[in-house]
């Protein structure tokens, strides 16, 4: 059940519902009665928001594959590859990719989603497969419409000693998940797996995670963070699960939410599922406003409300672009957020 | 210390459930199985009004078009609600008026049960005995209630469920199902069908109950599930606590325990209900028998300033699935859950809360310590949500864990829904286990490894324990190191 089946099989009673546990605060099926018919093509914007980071660029429009590229490209090296999925003609598209990171190397994946046309309902699958010693970091910026709906998912399975970190920045949309599996070996290997989501108006973001931790001496650091004004309605779902014998497992996981408006919502459910003894697991959660001594602080000393409100919301989610490591996609993340926060202004 | 050294010699003592024993009495028992005519039966034998009848028969109708719920992290083989008893009651000649009408086999088994009972004197008649209003349910019929006369001078009705519906029909009519409604739940629902009998509390306004008021359940009758309903009452400005604890013979055979206690609370008026709860877990090593505790408890802060708290110790039961929840809808009310919830064996364990915040300015505060040892699997779920209309509305939630033992599983499932820019929800959770450290430090001073453990529980759970009145959190203790006897080394 998912809406890659659904939009395949043009059968949506495949969607998943509220009734759906892991779905219970994205609802797909009681939002999408059909599946929106595809528009005239709007085009293909020039630069997606990595652009001046070079690297190969890949570009799936509405679903179609880049020409010539296998259903897993293997990277090796020190490669930065953008990924641009571009919905341009509204519609209803699937894309999926496969990628294998070889031993040994550094990888950097650069992932946009773009849409120019209205009324877009796109899925993406990602299968990403990080082999031994190799690392992966991928920063994603979800730049979709008002009215777009997208499901991202990314399996993600790593072998011993490889590292994956991620960034996921999303300012939501009619209804987005972006969902993060990952298989989580143990043996030295690391996952850090970061996102914020920025909503306004009557947007919707839900950014879920999966952790499965199988073997011993594994790592996982989480920190999500969201901002919500208007109406705007905020999900995080954090799962981490710890199989038997997967001891001394480190895994920490942290969501925090600012909520600014009277009318926004966040739902959180941070899990931990843990069926091994010796093991370090914690959460921790905190929804509210932007505390209020610290506006006061700052207006007391001539920054106006507004300015105040804008500098400690910047502050409340640069923690996250500054776990980025590398340089320039942590500018262009920095910058993209900034200038999220800053529209109201 | 002294409680320390008490654990460490009931643990030595205690080789087998310490209350696993069966009383015989004759019982009267509805046919096995479950249609309309059982509810009759239940209703006619209890001499029921009409519109109590209909009332069960209703639910009971809801109840065969709902499905068993199955989203818990618990798993049992299907019940077969056609192969159970829903009636048993002691038999009596025209119900005692005093101790000495009671079946002496019933005092003997108050004795057994220990410690909890230091009511018994009470019961007993004692000059000079502690005052505590028992209201024992034995099986499914309330046997003897005690101290009616001290609680009715200050207004206070303290009586069973049944006495209540032919005393107090208007109360009853006007608070029954008025939190836990009807249809809530699948086994809330067969409780409202079944029930057979329970606690019935009105505190007055401006009343302070005088003492604490207790029940003590016990499931008897082989195969005759419990179906108790509680409902308590707090009016305006008033106060009471209710002590409930529950122990249960050792049985083969799984044992349905679907209780509904329902709590309302008015204007500045607050409950404390506190639960220790060691019904029979089962065989340690096979797993097998043990009681299915599948209880809704739910407290509803009617009106501005009302507070409820519940303070649970679950260490019984073969699977322990229940939520007791504060519905906060009054301006400024507040809710408080504590628990200490610990597995062992083959045990499972799905509890926790809801926080429903509606009105403004509420609060909540959750402190949950799960403990998992053997094959046990222990599980925290909780919801905590705030209306758009309960601006100003704070919850704290912190759910520990500790594991003891290789083949053990904690897990901890929070919801938090947050409608609302003015209020602030915060949650933490760990899950660790044992120290190694602290145990070295504790068998180093000569400490044997069970009592270095049940130290070192103890001090895990500390939070929770305080919560509890003084002569229950002395039985949560030991309950707490005897649950967890056999689980290291």
């Amino acid at each position: 059940m998912s809406l890659a089946k659904a939009i395949e099989t043009g059968d949506l009673t495949q969607l998943p519902s509220r009734r759906d546990e892991d779905w219970r605060w994205t609802d797909l099926r009681g939002l999408l009665r059909e599946l929106p018919k595809r528009g005239a093509s709007t085009g293909v914007p020039t630069e997606g928001p990595f652009a001046a980071l070079g690297g190969d660029v890949w570009l799936y429009v509405d679903g179609r594959k880049p020409a010539n590229d296998a259903a897993v490209a293997a990277l090796a090296s020190e490669d930065v590859i953008q990924l641009r999925f571009v919905a341009t003609a509204g519609g209803a598209a699937n894309a999926s990719q496969g990628l294998l990171v070889e031993p040994g190397a550094n990888v950097v994946l650069l992932e946009s989603y773009e849409a120019p046309a209205d009324q877009a309902v796109t899925s993406v699958e990602l299968k990403i497969y990080v082999a031994e010693g190799a690392s992966l970091e991928r920063i994603v910026i979800v730049d979709d419409r008002a009215e777009s709906v997208t499901v991202s998912q990314a399996d993600v399975t790593l072998a011993p000693g490889a590292s994956y970190a991620q960034t996921i920045l999303t300012t939501g949309a009619r209804r987005q998940r972006i969902e993060t599996r990952v298989a989580h070996p143990g043996e030295g290997a690391t996952v850090r797996l970061d996102g914020a989501y920025l909503l306004r108006e009557q947007r919707h973001a839900d950014l879920t995670t999966t952790v499965t931790h199988s073997g011993l001496d594994g790592q996982t650091s989480e920190l999500t963070k969201g901002v919500v004004h208007d109406q705007a309605r905020g999900v995080f779902q954090g799962r981490i699960v710890v199989e038997k014998g997967a001891d001394q497992t480190d895994a920490r996981m942290g969501h925090h939410a600012l909520i600014l408006s009277d009318k926004a919502e966040v739902d959180a459910k941070p899990e931990l599922l843990i069926f091994a003894d010796d093991v370090q697991c914690a959460h921790g959660n905190t929804v509210g406003a932007l505390d209020e001594n610290a506006l006061f602080y700052a207006r007391q000393r001539g920054i106006p409300l507004e300015e105040a409100r804008a500098l400690l919301t910047t502050a409340f989610v640069g923690e996250v672009v500054d776990r980025i490591q590398h340089e320039g996609a942590r500018e262009v993340a920095a910058a993209w957020v900034a200038k999220q926060l800053g529209q109201a202004q | 210390m002294a409680a320390v050294k008490e654990t460490v010699q009931a643990v030595a003592e205690l080789e087998k459930y310490e209350h696993g024993f069966v009383t015989d009495i004759e019982q009267e028992f509805a046919p096995k199985g479950l249609n309309a005519d059982i509810v009759r039966f239940i209703s006619a034998k209890k001499n029921e009004p009409e519109w109590m009848l209909e009332w069960r028969l209703a639910a009971f109708e809801r109840w065969l078009a709902m499905d068993e719920p199955d989203w818990a992290k618990v798993s049992f083989p299907k019940i077969d609600y056609q192969d159970a008893y829903y009636y048993a009651a002691p038999s009596k000649k025209e119900g005692p008026k005093s101790l000495d009408e009671v079946d002496p086999e019933l005092l003997e088994t108050y004795k057994k049960l220990g410690i909890p009972l230091k009511e018994q004197e009470v019961l007993a008649g004692v000059q000079g005995a502690p005052k505590y209003a028992v209201d024992a349910v034995f099986d499914s019929v309330s046997v003897v209630t005690t101290f009616k006369k001290e609680l009715a001078a200050v207004g206070v009705i303290f009586c069973s469920m049944s006495e209540a519906i032919r005393e107090h029909p208007e109360l009853v009519r006007q608070y029954l199902g008025s939190v836990v409604p009807v249809s809530d739940n699948y086994f809330a629902c067969l409780n409202s069908a079944v029930f057979s009998d329970g606690s019935f509390v009105y505190i007055p306004p401006g009343v302070r109950c005088p003492m604490e008021l207790s029940t003590y359940f016990r499931i008897n009758a082989a195969e005759s599930g419990q179906f108790e309903r509680t409902l308590i009452i707090a009016d305006k400005g008033a106060y009471c606590s209710y002590l409930e604890g529950c122990t249960a013979p050792q049985r083969d055979e799984n044992q349905l325990h679907a209780a509904v206690v329902e709590l309302v609370i008015l204007e500045d008026a607050e409950i404390k209900y506190s639960t220790v709860q060691n019904w029979y877990p089962g065989d340690p090593v096979t797993g097998k028998g043990g009681i299915y505790n599948f209880v809704t408890k739910r407290a509803d802060c009617r009106e501005d300033r009302a507070k409820v708290s519940w303070t649970q110790v679950e260490t019984g039961s073969a699977i322990t699935w229940k939520y007791p929840s504060c519905v906060l809808r009054g301006n400024d009310s507040s809710g408080e859950f504590y628990s200490i919830a610990v597995t062992n064996g083959h045990q499972q364990a799905d509890t926790g809360t809801k926080m429903i915040h509606l009105g403004a300015n509420t609060k909540s505060r959750i402190i949950s310590k799960g403990i998992s040892a053997g094959k046990s699997s222990n599980t925290y779920r909780g919801l905590v949500s705030a209306h758009p209309k309960a601006k100003g509305a704070r919850n704290f939630t912190q759910c520990d864990s500790l594991l003891i033992g290789k083949d053990c599983a904690a897990h901890t499932v929070p919801y938090i829904e947050a409608r609302n820019g003015q209020s602030v929800f915060e949650h933490e959770a760990t899950t660790t286990r044992l120290s190694e450290d602290q145990l070295f430090y504790c068998r180093q001073r000569g400490l044997d490894t069970e009592s270095a453990v049940a130290l070192l529980v103890n001090g895990f759970v500390r939070d929770v324990l305080q919560e509890l009145p003084m002569e229950f959190a002395v039985e949560a203790q030991k309950l707490v190191a005897i649950s967890l006897e056999g689980s290291v080394g």
